[in-house]
């Protein structure tokens, strides 16, 4: 058996996971459950929201350790089925390692992901049917789905920049704010704070505080905290952002 | 039937809109689109006997154990179908308006709307806490009570 390889294999498996958005327990457990399938009895994944170490003795007493560093990250639902999937496929059937080696390179190397129109689309989408959701009017969810197409590019366009999840929601929320306070000014839409609220749900944390609330439940609390923290942050932001606008808006309008 | 309806399919939509959004492909969409209008439908019926905590709280727990069942069925993580499902429940609108009333310096109304959100998010983490705590621990019971060979 070559334990560099496996170990490697473990650890990037573990990176894949966790930078598709997977929760730490299910990070741990899969890097545990491959090494066990390889007929590692001691092995010791400690994973928090940036880091991976992997850490296992050998049959044979050698013990190892690799760490990984984790960039900051975002939500990819399609990838993280795809690794959870190898990863059960890889404890059930235990292929060669470079067998395995070769299907968790193929998961890296095709990623299916929509293209850009598509992706705008559905900002479009979602922001103008929650504009309905909120019991807004045909013209109020024309004018959060502009507002929403606004959030998906500068989104786009700032992760492509590799800007801070901070001034990303920031700088989006006062866009769309903005924007809807325009429509509403020169009468294209009839709630501004409607319009305002259903572009909000592209920013708005939801996500990460289901992810923490769900790493604290499984007793990652490391983790769940710094998700937390992470929220806060990001609701933060989007307050700011809006206030901005808002205090823009009563500068130029004097409302 | 005009104040369920509308809302319903709305939430639908929204979801649909927001699974392509997280990258989710396939049925997926259509189970996490389902999830959300199945949660907001649950968030309506419940407003006959409760006020909007509670109804976050039910709409949750509903909607974590609609994902949980369709994660087993589909064999994948539950957080795909979770997090799109959850999005019509997020207090967006509360996070807006406090953030209004601490433009406007009121503060009365600020710690007000400030700690309903967070009432809010904890009744859907609460939600989702409780019914993967279940999940979990009836995983853990049946594993103790199944016999060895029979294991998958």
């Amino acid at each position: 058996m070559d334990y560099d390889a496996l170990m490697s294999l473990a650890a990037d498996l573990g990176y894949g996971l966790l930078a598709s958005g997977a929760e730490i327990y299910r990070v741990e457990e899969s890097i545990q459950r491959l090494l066990h399938a390889y007929g590692v009895a001691e092995a010791d994944p400690f994973v928090i929201p940036n880091c991976i170490i992997v850490s296992f003795t050998t049959p044979e007493g050698q013990a190892m350790t690799q760490v990984r560093r984790m960039p900051s990250h975002g939500t990819d639902v399609d990838l993280l089925e795809r690794y959870n999937d190898l990863c059960r496929h890889l404890c059930a059937e235990q292929p060669p390692l470079p067998v395995a080696r070769e299907r968790l390179d193929r998961i890296a190397a095709t990623p299916r992901t929509y293209s850009l129109p598509v992706l705008l689309g559905a900002y479009v989408v979602g922001t103008a049917a929650f504009a309905f959701f909120f019991g807004g009017t045909l013209r109020d969810a024309l004018c959060a789905g502009v507002c929403g197409l606004a959030i998906g590019l500068s989104l786009t366009a700032m992760t492509w920049l590799h800007t801070n999840l901070f001034f990303k929601s920031m700088l989006g929320a006062a866009l769309s704010a903005f924007m809807a306070l325009c429509f509403v000014h020169t009468g294209l839409g009839d709630h501004s704070e409607l319009i305002i609220i259903a572009a909000f749900m592209a920013l708005v944390p939801g996500i990460i505080f289901t992810n923490a609330i769900r790493d604290v439940m499984a007793g990652d609390m490391v983790a769940g905290i710094t998700k937390i923290a992470d929220a806060l942050l990001t609701g933060l932001a989007i307050a700011l952002g809006t206030a901005f606008s808002i205090g823009l808006t009563r500068l130029m309008w004097g409302v | 039937m005009e104040t369920i309806l509308i809302p319903v399919l709305a939430a639908f939509a929204a979801c649909a809109g927001f699974a392509v959004i997280y990258n989710i492909h396939g049925p997926g969409i259509l189970i996490c689109a389902l999830g959300g209008s199945l949660g907001w439908l649950a968030y309506l019926l419940a407003g006959a006997l409760w006020e909007d905590i509670m109804q976050t709280l039910c709409a949750s727990i509903v909607i974590a154990a609609y994902s949980e069942i369709m994660a087993r069925v589909r064999r994948c993580p539950v957080t795909g179908y979770l997090l799109v499902a959850i999005f019509p429940l997020v207090p967006g609108s509360g996070v807006y308006h406090t953030m209004e009333h601490a433009v406007n310096g009121d503060n009365e109304a600020f710690l007000d709307t400030f700690l309903h959100t967070l009432g809010l998010a904890g009744a859907i983490a609460v939600g989702v806490l409780l019914v993967s705590s279940l999940v979990r621990m009836w995983g853990i019971f049946r594993h103790h009570t199944t016999p060895k060979e029979g294991r998958t």
